[in-house]
């Protein structure tokens, strides 16, 4: 195996990092200020395959799919908020777990009535279509544009967290609801724009992830497990968490399933094990 | 705490008649049906020990069951060995799963348990999945049944391979209730109201939870066995993280911490998803609306709502007739 | 032979260089009444978490009945015989009464690991129940669920929890925290009707009760011990009374 195989292994590892790090950014934060476990985050990513597929169809125009598919999943997340998550957000992880273990169901029929069983294929945008010389490989130029997507949606967050006051509010929230609170910050506003907002990036990965993978009723259960892990390992609520366990999954599922094809999905779960182990807060904590 | 009430032995021996008179009366497809319900009753039991009463949401309660079963299928089709120690070899497999993974979450709680019990079971399941020797993700065949005809029982016919499948749930239930209501089980309780206390009483608390849950595989088990030898065929799907959430549902519809409504809910579920199954394809959403509206309705399940009803009108009559009655149960 | 039930030697404890606890050494005998008083902050409670082990001690080493325990967690100096009642209620709520002793009975005789018999069926634990409900006049109450209790009998479940397990050390922290004029005389009974083979270290702020049962009174002022000596010394000890009245009654 020559060098540019792992220029490419590490440029598939980089892309599906990204994509993790899309869906495990929205559910981390949401956790991090809500104390809510969305287990229907990632059936969110599937509506946005799903309905970017059906703009995409009707306009024409990849990109109008990839703008407003994630304005559908936020509708959708909006509706969602102020019908359960709100009222659920007191009553405990087993609740919250089965309310949201519900709405995988509903979601998953909800596709099949409106999309059928079959899978499901997005026609990437014309203008990368082809390949690009990256590094001396051949690489998709799309699986490339995700890349610059998600390292995009990283900096936009970390100047937002780090620089604005918006982020300054999302932070101290986080750190301490009630003191947030006493300090005259609209928790309850700022809780249902964090939701949203990660909702938003539920449906854009999805969009952006349906010309690769093609848009299944079981894609948003299969990537369901290696988000949450992504989330646990990192640490619940830290945005610093998400990007390290994005990181850490993505490469080591890519490159567990070339050098130990038939150990590497055993080694995800062992991994995980020994951060519960021994640093059940994640390796990243949000608070202290 | 347990107690074994007059509402839920009624509703227990209530519960097993209309499971016998369903499958004696009915089709042989009712008769699979009523396996389908005992296998995911005797599962929600196991699951309602550990979450109902010790207050440890697990979501690995479909990989301690497939354990078992896959101990049991190995070492009987694989191996060649005898059917009744290959099954207590598969439960004893179960039990030190169950005890393990309790063992290394004892100190976790809440969400942190539910994620940790999560991966465990996947962990699990990855494995079979993976496993070439073990058929991977097709599974294997080749499994039989016990031989019981020196009793006069033939267990390839469907009729007593139900009967004894019902047994099997009465003893599990039995066994459940009998241990929930000694010192361990009442203990197991205490730790789930006020873990400090419980450890400044003198209680080991992290060795009683990975107990409990090592007990709790014990039953989980039971369903384990009964699954392989029913279909005859074991595949990586009884251990997917999914089957733990269907028993958690089980437990959430019939009443959390009843050991009664699990049973009850067992066979809502699996009556529900054939009944709607006739007439749509899209039972998973009616299931999950059903789950939603459990939960938002207060969460106490059909059996426990029955029962919050009946203790309510019970000690509106009490206070009326006998102001300090001491009858607690 | 021992006749000390609880030594301590040296102890210190200091949070991030922040002393609470300095060099504090301390001698019960079997069967003593021992109160504890300082202001607030002085460390009394800080004192209690490490001896029951909830905390460990930054230097100094501590015996019960010459055994030395310091290394111990809490559970094991609970099983040897240390019992602690807290400040604030610290109970199993949604049980019943009964169901609280139940369970601190069916530790303390080594039950909470029987697996078969129902725990309500063995005929020592109904003893002990019956027992400890008398102690602190519960036997009434025995059905209530804690939750719907009063916090009269909240408090008095506090410390039946502790005596259920029958300690050899009784550490009761405030029990009179919070309650009534009628409620302080019914722990002062408590108190005194209380076996002498249990030694007990009580933290109190009520000085008529503290006085009325303590054998040696230890005050403590900012994590140090400043005296110790029987009630009469220590009422007309000047130390204490500058502790006292120098806080501002905050005791009151």
């Amino acid at each position: 195996m020559d060098l540019s195989f792992w220029i490419l292994q590490f440029l598939n590892a980089m892309q599906y990092s990204m994509l993790l790090f899309l869906l495990s950014i929205g559910l981390t934060v949401i956790f991090g200020l809500l104390h809510f476990v969305n287990l229907a985050h990632a059936s969110l990513y599937m509506m946005g395959a799903y309905i970017g597929i059906s703009v995409a169809a009707m306009t024409g125009s990849f990109w109008a799919a990839f703008f407003l598919a994630p304005m559908f999943v936020t509708l959708i997340g909006a509706v969602l908020y102020f019908t359960l998550i709100d009222r659920m957000r007191t009553a405990g992880p087993m609740n919250q777990v089965l309310v949201t273990f519900g709405l995988i169901f509903v979601f998953l029929d909800l596709v099949r009535m409106g999309w059928g069983d079959i899978a499901l294929g997005l026609d990437g945008p014309a203008s990368l279509s082809g390949t690009t010389r990256l590094l001396g490989v051949d690489y998709p130029a799309y699986r490339l544009f995700i890349i610059a997507l998600g390292l995009g949606v990283m900096a936009t967050m970390w100047l937002v967290l780090a620089r604005t006051q918006i982020g300054a509010m999302i932070r101290a929230s986080v750190e301490n609801t009630n003191m947030a609170a006493a300090l005259g910050i609209n928790v309850s506003k700022l809780f249902f724009l964090v939701f949203c907002f990660g909702c938003a990036l539920a449906g854009l990965a999805g969009v952006a992830a349906a010309p690769i993978l093609s848009a299944t009723t079981t894609m948003g259960i299969t990537i369901l497990i290696p988000t949450l892990i992504v989330v646990v390992i990192g640490g619940l609520g830290s945005l610093e968490g998400a990007i390290v366990g994005s990181v850490i999954i993505g490469f080591m599922e890519t490159f567990g399933a070339v050098m130990i094809p038939s150990f590497s999905a055993v080694l995800t779960y062992a991994l995980l094990a020994v951060v519960l182990i021994w640093r059940p807060q994640g390796l990243i904590p949000a608070r202290g | 705490m347990f107690y074994q009430t007059k509402l839920r032995s009624i509703t227990l021996i209530a519960a097993l008649i209309f499971l016998a008179c369903y499958a004696s009366f009915g089709s042989y497809f009712a008769r699979e049906i009523v396996v389908e319900i005992i296998i995911l009753a005797i599962l929600a039991i196991s699951l309602d020990l550990c979450a109902g009463f010790g207050g440890m949401v697990s979501l690995c309660h479909g990989a301690m069951m497939g354990v078992a079963a896959y101990g049991f299928a190995i070492m009987s089709a694989k191996l060649g060995w005898p059917l009744f120690p290959s099954a207590l070899i598969g439960l004893f497999a179960a039990v030190v799963f169950s005890g393990l993974v309790g063992w290394v979450t004892s100190r976790t709680n809440g969400i942190f348990f539910i994620m940790a019990t999560l991966a465990f079971g996947q962990m699990a399941y990855t494995f079979f999945f993976k496993s070439r020797w073990l058929g991977g993700d097709d599974g294997f065949g080749g499994i039989s049944r016990f031989d019981l005809s020196m009793i006069g029982l033939e267990t390839n016919d469907s009729l007593v391979f139900t009967y004894i499948g019902l047994v099997i749930l009465l003893l599990a239930y039995g066994l459940t209730a009998i241990v929930m209501r000694s010192g361990f089980g009442r203990t197991l309780s205490g730790i789930h109201v006020n873990e400090d206390r419980m450890k400044a009483l003198g209680v080991n608390t992290a060795a009683h939870r990975a107990k409990a849950m090592a007990f709790s595989g014990f039953i989980a088990g039971l369903a384990g066995i009964i699954a392989a030898q029913h279909t005859l065929y074991i595949s990586p799907e009884l251990l997917i993280w999914t089957t733990s959430g269907e028993a958690l549902i089980v437990v959430i519809l019939g009443g959390l911490g009843t050991l009664v409504g699990p049973i009850i809910g067992a066979i809502l579920l699996v009556l529900m998803k054939h009944e709607i199954s006739n007439y749509t394809d899209y039972w998973h959403a009616f299931i999950g609306l059903v789950l939603i509206f459990t939960v938002l309705a207060g969460g106490r399940g059909v059996f426990g709502q029955i029962e919050y009803w009946f203790n309510k009108l019970t000690q509106k009559h009490q206070s009326t007739t006998k102001p300090h009655g001491d009858d607690h149960a | 032979m021992v006749t000390t039930m609880l030594e301590v030697k040296s102890l210190s404890k200091d949070f991030g260089g922040l002393q609470v606890i300095h060099d504090l050494s301390l001698s019960v005998t079997p069967g003593e009444r021992r109160v504890i008083l300082g202001p607030n902050g002085a460390g009394k409670t800080t004192l209690f978490h490490l001896l029951a082990g909830t905390l460990k001690p930054s230097n100094g080493e501590i015996f019960l009945d010459g055994q030395p325990i310091s290394t111990y967690d809490a559970v094991k100096r609970a099983r040897l015989g240390i019992a602690r009642s807290y400040q604030k209620n610290n109970l199993f709520e949604t049980l019943t009464i009964r169901e609280n002793l139940m369970l601190a009975a069916a530790a303390a005789l080594g039950k909470s690991t029987h697996m078969f018999k129902d725990t309500s069926k063995h005929a020592d634990i109904r003893q002990r129940i019956d027992e400890i409900a008398e102690q602190v006049f519960l036997e009434d109450q025995l059905d209530q669920t804690v939750a719907t209790a009063s916090y009269g009998n909240r408090r008095q479940l506090e410390v039946g929890l502790a005596l259920a397990t029958r300690p050899k050390l009784l550490l009761m922290d405030e029990p009179t925290s919070g309650v009534g004029p009628n409620m302080i005389d019914r722990f002062h009974r408590l108190l005194e009707q209380l076996p002498r083979d249990i030694t007990v270290l009580i933290i109190e702020h009520d000085m008529d009760l503290a006085f009325g049962v303590a054998d040696l009174i230890t005050v403590l002022n900012f994590g140090e011990k400043v005296f110790e000596g029987t009630p009469t010394d220590t009422r007309g000890n000047a130390t204490v009374r500058d502790i006292y009245l120098g806080t501002g009654g905050d005791h009151a």
